[in-house]
């Protein structure tokens, strides 16, 4: 997967350089779609999903006063 | 059509400061990119799934900035480059908080750079990005003369706009071996190149 989003950047740098614009307009849409795809399967969790437990904090109440 | 209300030398000033602008942009992210691959071969630091995401932003930043120079300046290339710099925004911000309490397999990856690790910087440089095109739209504005300036004006900003855009296709075809060896055709991992083993 990451090869083909480098692969598709690569051919839409190539394609803006050699003035196929169009094409290096879809191109980089494309690479835009499997960078995003790729970015949700990288972060996903089989444990937690996409939550981020572990920068949770816990209520601890009010602190204590003195009286 | 040229706007009439500002005189030629202003709107030709204006234009050269938007190329300018432009080439400054694209120079400082070839640097980044550099230094980060510098790192990955002196060093030996493998980079991480979304370590390589943050550089595909960075390399879609430049996209746009080089249809600009390639094409005529227009919104819809900065509209390009605004989004992958929204991508390399979020991508940083999540592998900041993937990493910000260090854990066995989620730790920080790679050495600090002035006390500040890579997805931070990159968080940073996300920043930097957005808020530079901010003030270049508050100042120059989205007026006609951008568009009508032609770059064969300016011929010394086009012949280093042409060597900064090879220089960073080159970069991405560096890139894209790099990760060939690294991943394979699958997942990412920062052991060791896969297919050097």
């Amino acid at each position: 997967m990451m090869v083909a989003v480098f692969a598709t950047m690569s051919l839409a740098l190539i394609c803006g350089w050699f003035g196929r614009r169009s094409l290096a307009v879809a191109l980089f849409v494309l690479c835009l779609a499997l960078s995003v795809g790729l970015f949700l399967f990288e972060i996903y969790s089989p444990e937690y999903g996409f939550r981020m437990p572990w920068i949770q904090t816990e209520f601890v109440g009010a602190p204590h006063v003195r009286s | 059509m040229i706007d009439s209300r500002k005189p030629m030398t202003t709107q030709r000033l204006l234009a050269l400061l938007n190329y300018a602008y432009l080439l400054l942009v694209m120079f400082v992210i070839a640097g980044i990119l550099t230094a980060a691959m510098t790192l990955q071969y002196a060093n030996g630091e493998l980079p991480c799934p979304l370590c390589l995401l943050e550089r595909i932003a960075m390399f879609g930043v430049c996209f746009g900035i080089m249809l600009n120079f390639r094409h005529g300046f227009s919104y819809q290339n900065t509209g390009f480059s605004l989004l992958f710099a929204i991508v390399l925004l979020v991508v940083a911000v999540r592998q900041s908080l993937l990493d910000i309490y260090p854990r066995p397999g989620h730790e920080y990856i790679g050495s600090a750079i002035f006390g500040i690790h890579m997805p931070v910087w990159s968080i940073i440089i996300a920043l930097c990005l957005l808020t530079a095109y901010a003030i270049k739209l508050a100042i120059l504005g989205g007026d006609e003369y951008l568009r009508e300036a032609e770059l064969a004006e300016f011929p010394a900003i086009r012949k280093i706009a042409d060597i900064l855009s090879l220089y960073v296709i080159a970069l991405c075809l560096i890139n894209l071996v790099s990760v060939v060896l690294q991943c394979g055709f699958g997942e990412c991992h920062t052991f060791n190149y896969k297919l050097l083993q």
